[in-house]
């Protein structure tokens, strides 16, 4: 499948860091960026979720980035954000250690991913960027989402009668 | 070709002509001779002659045309009025609603010739009424013969679901290029390109086999989205390779829409009349034409959320004016600051208010449906009824309005089937041959209150116990124990009917008061029944106005707020650690003589700083007739709240059915009493067991 990048120069990314890592992301997936807020909590949602906020009178989920790549929680300081990325029209919020900077890549130097990245696993890279300073990996913000929203929906439906013993 | 607009300017028009030539017909059947009724359907039917002429739907055009004519020689006395002619004017009506959703696109090509003749034999003097009043013949347009992917209960069930929340259910036919290498790729693009913007719910042959490309030249899928049919069209024909798409929305039969149209009963005496209480002003109200503009119900929650943040930023003000007030004492500017605020209050509570009305509508949507299926059902079953409407200028959000058609329509068939008496036994009892059926809409605080009621046979709360033991629901000592209303209450249990003959076909049809409950419940509302055996049934539904915003008892867990919508709350107590048995491995409580299984919110929702303390505040939740008594820790209060969804990201959480915004911004969680309820109210019966 050819995607719509490959036929472009470069691309713009979001980059961001998480666990002493660099990651990109598209940039026209990123709705906003803001500062860490008072987050509701959801009781019984998986621990990568760490609950919702109030995005301007719409409640947006946030997840834990760290957690959801199963790298473990990241400490919050003053440098951590939230991104708000957009996925086919829902939006939704990611925990970062802190954002950095918005970059021009160019599309040949996007490598395609090895099966894991810093324990990251691929399914939810789109690919790696060897840039003359550094190494940005990028996401796919699709996959991150999706594949999320199939493991939710499947702890939904185990979760049936477990999810309500006490 | 006309635009949507002037389309959509007819179909107004048309909708308004059909309710007209609709109540003409049913004031006709009770005063025949009435020169104004026929001089107004006869207006009615040429102006719909005349612009469905224009926009070019002959069919239209010549079935008005022949009921103009036949009216026309009503109104020079030429003909006389028939009950023969009345039920196949009705013939002829329910011909022109399936011409008018033709047009729309909703339903499917309809056949006029049938029912066209009959009217036709009227005017030429010599009426050809069969026993037999077939349906209007569905006629796919030619050249476009589509085998339809059926859609089961399941997911009859999942695209209802999806309706209460805005979605639109189509079937899709893809055809693919004979010559296509790559079935499976283009199979992929497709499914990929419609997930982007809603979900497939069903694909023939199956999605399995279409994605490994063993399919013919094309495929068909179900799709549920909040786009529409051009989009859709377009999303779909822009993939190469695709050679047409057709797309039509898939239109579920309303309960109404199952029903055949009645047999004429020879000679029978019954008739059912429909009389309308109106305020005097509503009558004027109704003649006057509104002048509207059509709007995007999503547009009106776009603004509900910008009021939403004007709250917020007046709470913030409020703040602001205090912190200056501490500081600099007051003068001048700090008053002109509080008076701001004030307004600003004002202004976001009055707009709050505006846009919630801006999303709805009157009731007499869908009252105007009743006297129709009143008078075809009370026919059938030989009674006499009359109907009287009230208060159909009530208003009620539109998404309500939806909700409660099936309940009222069941509510409404009951009364006819189970509850009013034929003429013979009326008279026996000593009551008048014609029963009453009142069907009322009425504001009460902010909630609405709708009305089912007979002056019927009511119902046996003897019988309706004995039933229940007979069915196994409870042994007869627990039956012994119950309330007259508990005891009525069983009927709303699912599986429950106390019918002994076989069904008859025009109530049962699967759907039971638990149906109706749960279709009340779901909306936040709640249904009540009294009845007196031998003067009546009364059924009062309230709902709530809107099902944005609710009441509700806001409580805390920790720091945490959460919220309990107050239609299920049943009343609030104060326990101790005292007040506490056990019954195997549950906590029980006993409230006036009720064991209620009691659930620690704090643990279920496993909060972290949630702490067990001796005295409890306990809020008793109950959805239909199971209760829960619940732990939490504090109580905040009553306050309306607007409820907004937890998204689909996160889908179902358990124990919670949304979310809603606090004054000061930060977000409160909706707890989803129905699903607690269910999951953990266990039947008193089992308790006593024990």
């Amino acid at each position: 499948m050819t995607s719509i990048n490959q036929t472009l120069q470069e691309e713009q990314v979001v980059v961001f860091q998480l666990m002493e890592q660099v990651y990109g992301i598209d940039i026209n997936s990123v709705f906003e960026i803001i500062r860490m807020e008072s987050i509701t909590k959801l009781p019984r949602t998986p621990d990568f979720v760490e609950g919702v906020i109030n995005l301007r009178g719409r409640i947006i989920p946030v997840i834990d980035l760290g957690l959801r790549f199963g790298l473990g929680q990241s400490e919050r300081t003053q440098a951590s954000r939230i991104i708000i990325v957009e996925v086919s029209g829902q939006k939704i919020g990611m925990i970062v250690d802190s954002v950095q900077e918005v970059l021009r890549i160019p599309t040949a130097s996007i490598e395609p991913p090895p099966p894991v990245v810093n324990g990251v696993d691929a399914t939810y890279l789109r690919g790696i960027a060897i840039l003359e300073d550094k190494l940005v990996i990028l996401l796919d913000q699709d996959k991150i989402l999706y594949e999320k929203e199939k493991e939710l929906l499947q702890q939904a439906n185990i979760g049936g009668d477990q999810a309500w013993e006490v | 070709m006309f635009s949507d607009i002037e389309i959509g300017v007819f179909i107004d028009e048309l909708e308004e002509k059909i309710q007209v030539i609709n109540d003409g017909l049913l004031a006709l059947e009770r005063d025949e001779g009435n020169p104004d009724i026929i001089q107004e359907i006869f207006r009615a039917a040429h102006t719909v002659k005349g612009s469905s002429g224009i926009m070019g739907y002959e069919n239209m055009a010549s079935l008005t045309h022949e009921m103009e004519n036949l009216f026309d020689k009503i109104r020079h006395g030429e003909i006389h009025v028939t009950s023969d002619m009345i039920n196949v004017l009705f013939e002829a009506l329910d011909t022109l609603k399936a011409l008018k959703d033709e047009v729309t696109g909703e339903g499917p090509a309809v056949d006029t010739t049938a029912v066209v003749d009959k009217i036709r034999s009227f005017v030429q003097g010599d009426p050809v009424v069969t026993p037999e009043q077939p349906k209007p013949v569905v006629v796919q347009p030619a050249g476009a013969a589509i085998d339809w992917i059926e859609i089961g209960d399941v997911e009859e069930n999942v695209i209802r679901e999806a309706e209460l929340r805005g979605f639109q259910a189509y079937r899709i036919a893809v055809d693919i290029a004979q010559d296509c290498q790559m079935k499976n790729v283009r199979a992929f693009l497709i499914f990929e390109t419609l997930q982007q913007v809603g979900e497939i719910i069903k694909s023939s042959p199956a999605a399995e086999d279409i994605q490994e490309g063993k399919y013919d030249t094309g495929f068909q899928l179900v799709l549920i989205t909040k786009e529409d049919t051009d989009r859709i069209k377009n999303l779909v024909i822009t993939i190469s390779e695709v050679t047409d798409a057709r797309v039509e929305p898939i239109v579920l039969p309303s309960q109404e829409a199952a029903e055949t149209p009645a047999k004429v009963k020879e000679a029978s005496a019954a008739r059912a009349e429909t009389r309308e209480v109106k305020n005097g002003t509503a009558e004027t109200a109704e003649k006057k034409a509104v002048k509207t503009v059509r709007v995007d119900v999503n547009k009106l929650d776009n603004l509900m959320n910008l009021v939403g943040e004007l709250v917020i930023d007046r709470t913030r003000l409020n703040r602001f004016a205090e912190i200056f007030e501490s500081r600099f004492g007051s003068d001048d500017l700090v008053e002109a600051v509080n008076e701001i605020s004030n307004h600003l209050g004002q202004v976001t509570g009055d707009l709050q208010e505006q846009i919630m009305k801006a999303r709805m509508l009157p009731v007499a949507q869908l009252f105007n449906r009743f006297p129709r299926m009143v008078r075809d059902t009370a026919q059938k079953l030989g009674k006499e009824i009359d109907f009287v409407v009230e208060g159909k200028e009530t208003e009620l959000d539109r998404n309500v309005i939806e909700v409660i058609g099936d309940p009222l329509i069941h509510l409404i068939r009951n009364a006819i089937d189970h509850g009013i008496e034929t003429p013979q036994e009326r008279v026996a009892a000593g009551k008048s041959p014609t029963g009453t059926l009142l069907l009322k809409a009425s504001y009460a605080e902010s909630h609405i209150v709708i009305t089912v009621q007979d002056d019927g046979r009511g119902m046996d709360v003897n019988k309706i116990k004995n039933k229940a033991v007979e069915l196994g629901f409870m042994d007869r000592e627990a039956v012994d124990r119950l309330s007259d209303r508990e005891a009525l209450n069983l009927i709303f249990r699912p599986g429950f009917s106390t019918k002994n003959n076989e069904v008859s076909d025009l109530s049962g049809r699967g759907v039971g008061m638990d149906v109706v409950n749960t279709a009340i419940e779901q909306i936040n509302g709640t249904v009540e029944l009294d009845t007196k055996l031998g003067s009546g049934t009364r059924f009062t539904i309230r709902l709530p106005l809107t099902l944005a915003i609710i009441r509700a008892l806001m409580i805390t867990l920790g720091n945490q707020v959460y919220a309990f919508p107050l239609t299920n709350v049943s009343e609030t107590i104060r326990i101790t650690d005292q007040d506490i048995r056990r019954v195997g491995n549950n906590e029980v409580i006993v409230v006036r003589d009720r064991i209620l299984p009691l659930v620690r919110l704090g643990r279920l929702f496993n909060c972290p700083d949630y702490q067990e303390d001796t005295k409890m505040f306990v809020v008793i939740i109950g959805s239909g007739e199971k209760r829960v008594a619940v732990v939490v820790d504090k109580l905040l209060g009553e306050q309306e709240i607007v409820i907004k969804s937890l998204g689909d990201y996160l889908g179902q959480v358990p124990g919670l059915s949304g979310a809603c915004i606090l004054g000061d911004g930060k977000v409160a969680l909706i707890v989803d009493v129905r699903g607690l309820v269910k999951n953990l109210a266990v039947e008193e019966a089992t308790y006593a067991a024990g």
